[in-house]
């Protein structure tokens, strides 16, 4: 017997009798917090920065106001093109982006209770490039927030996904005597634009 | 070495202890902070609990289908009995790929099996990549916490440790500094890798996918790099659907470390295009500890940690005095499920005080089994003389009335009379760093009869 | 309502106060209690070292001496727990199930059975509470810190009615004192350390009493703070609540 087969049937015969697959009901957890607010405050304890704007022109001259020394720029957000200073294709390798500067891409969930924001890998060129970006800017409509996790899956039950990361402030680490340090070895900054 | 021994060697230092509980309270404190703002925290951890406890009662059916899945999904799906044929696995998809340099990300189940010196002995490179994993391999020491690898370390110490093997220079333990270094240090070891190896938080049954939470993006770094992305999982990962995902992500980062969700929460279901992806099922001992009607809820753990930081025996004894992958209240209780002898002392490390399974969020009844455990081990593996005999005699006086008037009245006319210098002389533990109290001339049970003929 | 009154082993032979204490303030409050000779111990020291075979005869013992009652009360949340939970190793019989259900920690009797808070005491001291672990997280006597409930606590609500006592709150409000059985021998090291720690945070707090549902707790802490001379006296619960200082 291979060990597949060794697993599967010890399991066999050591599990319980079936137990029932408890139902999650999403309303036993409402709080009646207002759903931007709550956005917006978990963001910030997530250590990333909350903006509103209007347009994709209006978020991308607040980028570039917003870091001046950046280089090496890419964006996925419609008209802004030009803001681009390097292409993403299919001969490079995720290596080849190492110096990323900024990165923007846009989210279709943002989830309130902590300030999580969905990227799918169609929504971005690369998978590595959110982690590999040195700034990460994610582009958000408010009516894309929900406020339980729960609602954020119902969400994307229809999706399929082959590759999708829920993130929620920048690369983070406190490893060294519980300090808490911005910029481990993701994103040092994470801006989340509401539209 | 026994765990009392171990603790009371660590409790020389009691600045060091100080500092350590302070350190894992702090982490405690901010759990309660975020928790107690969730509306129906308590349900949660409910459905927690009954959606893992019903997942391992199907667990065979739902293995079957993850494997389905994922292999639909052009993930290759290997199963080893026990950490030997995990690391025999791990090693030939290595060789196959003509893998020489390898990032790891935190991962338990390989620190179980030992993985990293039987790679190392073929001429593997093996960088661990979480900051607090590379802290303690730079030290030559396994994890003491399984959340806050390095929480043992004072950041002078780290200090030190980056001088010496990655040529830092001097900064106090500046944790900026030090963490920025090891940026630099380990973003090289990423471009270079050769293969990713990643631990596996939840593997989804209907989906074939696995989700991997970091907050410093390191299994991210790794997985979307390098060629071949290995993640290694033990059979107690399972969920049925990914909209459970809802209730143990909330759960999970909040009760490791008060935060509302890791930084990452990384769903993979399909290779990049151009690499490969394999995943990695063991067992090593679970599928026994699931024969345990008693024991077999430790399997519910999601690895939060939020039972070590809460403990306050962990708190002052170090992850390290428990001389076992899992150290702390939930290691105890599966560790003597691998090694009984080995791990006999564990079970006794806690005073039954119950805030572990209080904080538990997949409501596992730790110290209920911690109790259990007990029963076990005196009966199965031998047991100190003394200890076994006055256990027999207690059982007996309490038993007979009688007796146990006569035997408390020698022991309050002892507690009396004796000078402090005998009570306290070596044979009396407790009396190293406590006094006894004084013995009172009189029991309760001959006052009451007394006050009764007086009546 | 007839009561049988249970007195803990430790309490029975170096605590009889707090035997003495508990008797008089159910008298007080009109209960019909007795205390039946020949009782001994709940069997818990030798249930938590792993012995719990060694302790059936005294459980045996404990439900033969207590099967009458309506209630059984005690001042000892850790042995009230320990009938209610683990007296599962004796056959099944309606006299366990009676003694098992109806076994109530003083506080927990007083506020829940009996229904008063103020018992009519007087004690004017700033006083801290240490949250006795098996009472709290076994028998529920109070919120727990790590819950996500409503906060309560018998043993606060009564104290609260005392007439001039300042209840002092504690930077950890439920932490264990470390006692835990044999562990305090055991594992004498951690024990002390615990032990050293809660007390140090009823100074640290400004109290100048420390009591609790337990008197294993107190003897613990009693012993560090008599070993170390510290300002701080140790009184069980129904010492201050039958108190009229």
């Amino acid at each position: 017997m291979n060990s597949r087969e060794n697993i599967l049937s010890r399991i066999a015969a050591n599990k319980p009798d079936l137990l029932e697959l408890p139902k999650v009901n999403p309303d036993v957890f409402i709080d009646g917090k207002n759903i931007i607010d709550e956005f917006t405050k978990k963001v910030e304890i997530a250590g990333g920065n909350l903006f509103e704007v209007v347009s994709n022109e209006d978020l991308i001259s607040q980028v570039i106001t917003m870091f001046p020394e950046a280089k090496i720029n890419f964006s996925t957000l419609k008209g802004t093109e030009s803001f681009n200073t390097l292409s993403v294709d299919a001969n490079k390798a995720p290596q080849d982006f190492e110096d990323l500067d900024i990165l923007i891409l846009e989210s279709n969930l943002g989830v309130a209770e902590n300030g999580a924001v969905w990227l799918p890998d169609n929504n971005m060129p690369m998978r590595v490039l959110p982690f590999i970006a040195k700034h990460l800017v994610i582009a958000l409509k408010k009516e894309a927030i929900v406020t339980f996790m729960h609602q954020g899956y119902q969400k994307l039950a229809s999706e399929g996904t082959d590759f999708g990361v829920f993130i929620s402030g920048p690369s983070k680490t406190a490893d060294i005597e519980q300090s808490l340090v911005i910029g481990a070895h993701g994103a040092l900054s994470l801006s989340v634009f509401l539209m | 070495m026994s765990h009392s021994k171990a603790a009371s060697i660590f409790n020389k230092d009691e600045k060091k202890v100080n500092w350590h509980d302070k350190a894992l309270w702090f982490v405690r404190h901010k759990r309660d902070k975020s928790t107690h703002t969730v509306a129906g925290w308590e349900e949660l951890r409910n459905l927690g609990h009954g959606i893992k406890a019903h997942t391992l009662s199907n667990l065979d059916t739902y293995l079957i289908q993850f494997e389905e899945n994922a292999l639909k999904n052009g993930i290759q799906v290997h199963w080893a009995a026990d950490g030997d044929e995990h690391n025999r696995i791990v090693h030939s998809i290595l060789k196959e790929h003509h893998a020489k340099k390898v990032v790891k990300s935190k991962s338990m189940l390989t620190e179980e099996c030992h993985l990293n010196p039987f790679l190392e002995a073929d001429g593997i490179e093996v960088i661990d990549t979480d900051l607090g994993e590379r802290i303690v391999q730079l030290a030559k020491e396994p994890p003491s916490h399984i959340v806050l690898p390095a929480i043992h370390k004072t950041k002078e110490e780290v200090d030190e440790l980056f001088q010496e093997h990655l040529g830092t220079k001097p900064c106090d333990g500046d944790p900026q500094y030090l963490t920025g270094e090891a940026r630099k240090h380990l973003r090289e070891k990423f471009i270079q890798a050769d293969a990713a190896i990643t631990g596996v938080n939840f593997a989804i049954a209907d989906t074939g996918g696995i989700v991997v939470c970091t907050n410093e993006g390191n299994a991210d770094m790794g997985a979307h790099i390098a060629p071949v992305h290995i993640a290694c999982m033990g059979v107690e990962k399972l969920i049925p659907k990914q909209e459970h995902l809802g209730v143990f992500l909330r759960l999970l980062a909040r009760s490791a470390t008060g935060q509302h969700i890791t930084t990452y929460s990384s769903h993979f279901k399909k290779p990049r295009e151009g690499a490969k992806m394999h995943i990695v099922i063991v067992d090593n001992g679970r599928t026994e500890q699931l024969s345990r009607p008693d024991f077999r809820a430790s399997l519910h753990c999601i690895r939060c940690g939020a039972c070590m930081n809460t403990c306050p025996i962990y708190r002052r004894s170090g992850g390290h005095s428990y001389d076992a992958t899992i150290p702390g209240p939930i290691g105890s209780i599966l560790s003597p499920g691998k090694d009984l002898k080995k791990h006999s002392s564990l079970p006794f490390a806690s005073t039954l005080c119950g805030s572990c399974s209080d904080v538990c969020p997949v409501k596992i009844d730790i110290h209920a089994q911690l109790y259990k455990w007990r029963q076990i081990i005196t009966k199965e593996t031998p047991q100190p003389f003394v200890k076994k005999t006055s256990m027999k005699m207690m059982g007996n006086i309490f038993s007979k009335p009688m007796q146990f008037n006569k035997v408390g009245g020698i022991a309050r006319w002892s507690l009396r009379n004796l000078p402090k210098g005998v009570i306290n002389s070596k044979p009396n533990v407790w009396g190293k760093g406590r006094d006894l109290p004084i013995g009172p001339k009189e029991s309760f049970d001959t006052w009451y009869k007394n006050r009764k003929k007086d009546e | 309502m007839l009561v049988g009154l249970f007195i803990p082993c430790y309490i029975n032979q170096l605590y009889p106060q707090v035997g003495k204490a508990t008797l008089e303030l159910l008298e007080k409050l009109n209960v019909e209690v007795v205390y039946p000779s020949g009782q001994t111990c709940c069997g818990q020291p030798m249930a938590n070292s792993g012995y719990e075979y060694e302790s059936l005869g005294t459980c045996t013992n404990f439900v033969e001496k207590f099967k009458e009652f309506d209630y059984i009360v005690t001042p000892s949340g850790s042995c009230a727990y320990h009938v209610k939970k683990h007296y599962d190793i004796l056959p099944e019989s309606e006299e366990v199930t009676k003694v098992r259900n109806n076994i109530y920690e003083l506080c927990d009797f007083l506020v829940n059975v009996l229904k008063v808070k103020n018992v009519g005491a007087r004690f004017p001291y700033k006083v801290g509470i240490h949250k006795s672990c098996h009472g709290l997280r076994g028998l529920r006597l109070g919120s727990c810190s790590e819950k996500v409930t409503e906060t309560y606590s018998y043993i606060g609500e009564l104290l609260n009615e005392v007439t001039d006592v300042e209840i002092i709150e504690l930077t950890r409000p439920d932490e264990c004192c470390g006692f835990g059985g044999t562990f305090a021998v055991t594992e004498e090291a951690i024990s002390v350390k615990m032990g050293k720690d809660r007390v140090q945070d009823h100074l640290d707090n400004g109290a100048e009493v420390i009591t609790a549902t337990d008197t294993s707790c107190l003897m613990h802490l009693e012993g560090l703070v008599t070993r170390n001379k510290q300002p701080l006296k140790i009184r069980h619960i129904a010492e201050i609540l039958n108190s009229i200082e």
